[in-house]
C-alpha cells in the first residue's frame, strides 16, 4: 500500500475532525456590551411537541417591540431562539452553545419540565437569570434558586381555587376528578381533595389517565356511573378533548373544569370540533384575557400584525410576552450601569408588578410564582367570559 | 480485498505500520482536544463517544449477526437508569454499578433473544419495538424509578466513597477523559470478539442460520448471546449518558432514538466498527449541531429566515436540520450503500491501484 496517499488521506480526516473542535471565539462573560443585550430561549419548533414553541416566538415579540422603541438605555437587544425538539438533550447542547458561544445575559420561557430541569444546575453555576420556566413544578422554587424567578402558579394553588369555586359559587355537591398519572396531575389531585376536606366534602371518584393514553372510554363510563355534576380534570389538551367528546357521545354531560394549561379556548374548540364552546368549560387563567380590552394587550396585538402576521395570537404566545416582561421592566430600571447584580436586585424588588401576565411580587428570599388565578369560560360564540376576577388561594401550603 | 496468508495476520490489531501510526496519532488527537475545545463541544464529544459505544454493540447485532432490533433505546434506558438507581439507592461505587447495570441490560438482551430464534426479518422488528416501548412506559409507571418526572443523576464519583476515596468529576472534560478511555476499551473488545469463535459464529449465522447450524453451530446460544452482548453495550452506554446529560425522564429514551441508532450504523456501514464509529459521529453531529444556529450566520441567516416565513412557515428554519438528516441518509443508501465503510474501502482500492 502506498503509505504516503494512506497518510494524505488519515491527514485529511484528521484536519476534519480538528477543524470540527475548533474553539469557538471567547464569547464576552456578561452577556452584553455596549451595544447590545444577548437574551435567549429554547423551545420545541419541531416535532410533536411543537405547538408550545410559540412562547419562545411571543418573546421574540417582545424583544422585537423594545428594539423599535429604541433599546434599553441605548443597547438593543440580541435575542436568540434555540430548537431543542422537547428533548432534554437537545436543551443541555442549545444552552451550552448559547453561553459559551454567545455569551448570554439571561434566559426567558422555557417549555418541558425535564428540559428545564436538564439545564436548571447549568444556568445556575453560571449565575445566569432565568425568567419562569413555564412549569409549575415544585423543584424550580424549593430550595430557593437566587437566579431563577418563577410566573407560573403552581398545580396546588391553580386546582385549589378551581374547587374552591365549584363549590361556592356553582354548589357543585357532586365532584370527581380526571387526572393525569405525573407530578402535574397528581399535585392537583391532592390539593383537590385537601380544599374538599375544608368543607368537609371527598371526591366521589378520581380516576388516573396515562399521559400517552388515547381511549378513555372506560374513565369516562366510570364518571358517569359515579353520578358526578362536575368533573375537575388535570390532563392534557388532547385528552381533555377526547374526554369531552367521549361524554357528550354517551349522553354524561358534567360541568368540566380544566387548569390554565387549557385555556386556549380557539384551539381546544378547534379539536373539539366546537364542543369545548358548547359545554361551557370552565378553566382558569392566569393571564390577562388574550382578547381583553387592557391597553398592553392591544400594544402587542398591534405589534403582532405587524412584526408576525403569520403567527396565531393565542395564550402560549402570550406566555412569551408574560415571561420577557418583567426582565425588560428590570432592565430598565437597573440603568445604563448594566450587570447581572443589578438586574437581580430590581427582579428581587419588583411589588404587584403585572404585565399581561398575573400580579408578581419577588424578594431576595422569595422567587415563587403568585398564588392567584382568574376562573373563565368558553361562551357560546367562543368568546371568553371571565366568571371571576383574580383570586388567591388563601390555603397554600407553601 | 487484503489477502491473509497466515491466521495470526488475521488477528492483528494493526495490519500496518501506517495503521499503527496513524491511530496514535488519532489518539493523541483525541488526548489533546480538550485542550482546544469549549464545553459545548466536549459535550458533543461525550454525546457522540456514547453513540459509538452503543452504535459498535449494536452493529454486532444488526451488522455481524443479521438480527434487527428497533428496542436498543430500551437497553439504553436500563443501563442509564439501573447506574444512578444503584449507586443512589444501593450506594454502590460508579464502576461496579455501570458493570452491573450493563449485565442487567444483557441479560433483558438474553430475554429479548429468546423470541428472536423463532423470529426473522420485520417481525423480529416490531417484537424489539414493542420491547423498547414497553421499557419507557413500564418506567413511567414505576415510583421508584423517578415514574415520568425523571431522574436525576447523582454526582459521578469514581472512587469508592466507602473507603473515603473520593474522586469526583464534575466537569465536561473530566467526564470526555473517562467516556474516552471507556470508549477505545469497549471498541477493541468488539473488535476483538469478531475475531474468536464467537464473533465468527455470528457472522455465519448472519449468512445463512440454516448452513451455521449444519457445521455446528448452537444457534440457541449464539443468537441470544448477540443480543445480550449488543444489550451489554447499550448498557455501558446508558450509564455514561446519565451522567453527560446529569437529568433524564423516560421520554428522553424514545421510538425515535432507537430509530437514530440504526440509522447511525446503516449510514456508517453494516458490519464495520469503522463504520459504527463515524456513522455514530457523523449522525450525532447532524442532530445536535448541524444549522442549529443558521440563524445567526450575518446575512445568509435573515435571508433564509426570510424565505421561510414569507413561503414556508414560520417555523420552517428549524425543519432545515432535519431535513438534511433526512437527504443525507436517502443520499447514503442510493449512492453507497455500504455506508462511509463503502466509502472508506473505494477511497482504499482507489489509491492502491492509482493511477490505473
Amino acid at each position: 500500500m502506498d503509505a504516503k496517499r494512506g497518510m494524505g488521506v488519515m491527514l485529511f480526516c484528521f484536519l476534519a475532525v480538528l477543524l470540527l473542535a475548533w474553539p469557538v471565539q471567547a464569547a464576552t462573560e456578561r452577556g452584553f456590551d455596549d451595544k447590545e443585550i444577548r437574551i435567549a430561549a429554547w423551545g420545541p419548533q419541531t416535532g410533536p411537541a411543537a405547538p408550545w414553541g410559540a412562547v419562545a416566538r411571543g418573546s421574540k415579540l417582545m424583544f422585537d417591540i423594545v428594539n423599535e422603541e429604541g433599546g434599553i438605555h441605548g443597547r438593543k437587544v440580541k435575542f436568540f431562539v434555540r430548537d431543542d425538539q422537547y428533548n432534554p438533550s437537545q436543551t443541555v447542547a442549545a444552552v451550552k452553545e448559547l453561553t459559551e458561544r454567545h455569551g448570554i445575559f439571561a434566559f426567558v420561557g422555557g417549555v418541558g419540565t425535564a428540559c428545564c430541569q436538564s439545564v436548571y444546575q447549568i444556568l445556575l453555576d453560571n449565575k445566569i437569570i432565568w425568567i419562569s420556566p413555564c412549569s409549575g413544578a415544585r423543584s424550580f422554587w424549593d430550595p430557593h434558586n437566587p437566579y431563577l424567578w418563577n410566573i407560573w402558579v403552581t398545580y396546588e394553588d391553580d386546582s385549589s381555587i378551581l374547587t374552591k369555586f365549584a363549590v361556592e359559587k356553582k354548589k357543585f355537591k357532586k365532584i370527581a376528578m380526571l387526572y393525569q398519572n405525573d407530578d402535574y396531575g397528581l399535585d392537583a389531585l391532592d390539593s383537590v381533595k385537601y380544599r374538599l376536606s375544608k368543607y368537609k366534602m371527598e371526591l366521589l371518584t378520581a380516576l388516573p389517565v396515562e399521559p400517552t393514553e388515547r381511549d378513555l372510554s372506560s374513565q369516562v363510563a366510570k364518571l358517569k356511573a359515579s353520578g358526578a355534576e362536575a368533573v375537575i380534570g388535570y390532563c392534557s389538551p388532547t385528552q381533555a378533548a377526547i374526554a369531552l367528546r367521549t361524554s357528550v357521545s354517551t349522553g354524561f354531560r358534567p360541568q368540566w373544569f380544566h387548569s390554565y394549561n387549557l385555556s386556549d379556548y380557539p384551539l381546544m374548540n378547534k379539536i373539539t370540533d366546537g364542543l369545548w364552546s358548547k359545554e361551557g368549560v370552565i378553566t382558569s387563567g392566569f393571564f390577562v384575557p388574550p382578547d381583553a380590552d387592557h391597553p398592553l394587550i392591544k400594544k402587542y396585538r398591534a405589534a403582532q400584525e405587524k412584526m408576525a402576521p403569520t403567527e396565531r395570537w393565542g395564550i402560549f404566545y402570550q406566555a412569551g410576552l408574560v415571561v420577557a416582561e418583567p426582565l425588560v421592566e428590570a432592565m430598565k430600571r437597573a440603568g445604563r450601569n448594566l450587570s447581572t447584580a443589578a438586574v437581580k436586585k430590581e427582579l428581587d424588588s419588583l411589588t404587584d408588578f403585572q404585565g399581561v401576565g398575573p400580579k408578581i411580587t419577588w424578594t431576595a428570599t422569595n422567587h415563587k410564582a403568585p398564588k392567584s388565578v382568574q376562573i373563565w369560560q368558553a361562551g357560546p360564540n367562543g368568546e371568553l367570559i371571565v366568571l371571576q376576577d383574580w383570586t388567591v388561594n388563601e390555603i397554600s401550603r407553601h | 480485498m487484503d489477502m491473509k496468508r497466515a491466521y495470526y495476520e488475521d488477528i492483528e490489531l494493526f495490519k500496518s505500520g501506517t495503521i499503527l501510526f496513524w491511530t496514535i496519532v488519532l489518539l493523541v488527537a483525541l488526548f489533546t482536544l480538550p485542550l482546544i475545545s469549549s464545553n459545548y463541544y466536549l459535550y458533543l464529544f461525550n454525546l457522540i463517544m456514547v453513540h459509538v459505544i452503543l452504535a459498535v454493540g449494536l452493529n454486532i447485532l444488526v451488522g455481524s449477526t443479521g438480527q434487527i432490533s428497533l428496542g436498543h433505546a430500551g437497553f439504553f434506558a436500563i443501563g442509564a437508569y439501573a447506574t444512578v438507581l444503584l449507586m443512589t439507592k444501593l450506594s454502590i461505587p460508579f464502576f461496579p454499578a455501570l458493570i452491573l447495570a450493563a449485565f442487567i441490560a444483557a441479560f433483558f438482551g438474553f430475554i429479548l433473544g429468546l423470541p428472536a430464534l423463532r423470529l426473522e426479518g420485520p417481525y423480529l422488528t416490531i417484537a424489539t419495538l414493542a420491547f423498547g416501548l414497553a421499557i419507557m412506559h413500564i418506567i413511567g409507571h414505576t415510583e421508584i424509578f423517578g415514574g415520568r418526572s425523571g431522574l436525576r443523576a447523582p454526582e459521578l464519583n469514581i472512587g469508592i466513597p466507602q473507603f473515603g476515596w473520593n474522586f469526583s468529576l464534575t466537569t465536561d472534560l473530566s467526564k470526555y477523559y473517562l467516556i474516552l478511555i471507556i470508549t477505545i476499551g469497549m471498541v477493541l473488545a468488539a473488535i476483538n470478539i469478531l475475531k474468536t469463535k464467537v464473533g465468527r459464529a455470528f457472522v455465519a449465522i448472519r449468512d445463512s442460520d440454516i448452513a451455521a447450524e449444519v457445521i455446528g453451530i448452537n444457534l440457541t446460544i449464539y443468537k441470544t448471546l448477540s443480543f445480550a452482548v449488543s444489550a451489554f453495550y447499550a448498557g455501558i452506554a446508558g450509564g455514561l449518558f446519565a451522567f453527560v446529560l446529569g437529568f433524564f425522564d423516560p421520554v428522553t429514551f424514545n421510538m425515535f432514538l432507537s430509530i437514530y441508532f440504526l440509522v447511525m450504523i446503516v449510514v456508517g456501514g453494516l458490519g464495520s466498527i469503522m463504520g459504527s464509529i463515524t456513522g455514530a459521529a457523523f449522525i450525532t453531529y447532524l442532530m445536535y449541531a448541524l444549522f442549529k444556529n443558521i440563524r445567526d450566520v450575518p446575512y445568509l441567516g435573515e435571508f433564509l429566515v426570510n424565505i421561510s416565513q414569507r413561503w414556508l412557515s414560520i417555523t420552517g428554519m428549524d425543519n432545515l436540520s432535519a431535513i438534511a438528516l433526512g437527504l443525507v441518509m436517502i443520499g447514503i443508501m442510493i449512492f453507497e450503500p455500504m455506508g462511509f465503510f463503502g466509502v472508506w474501502i473505494r477511497i482504499k482500492k482507489y489509491w492502491k491501484t492509482w493511477p490505473f
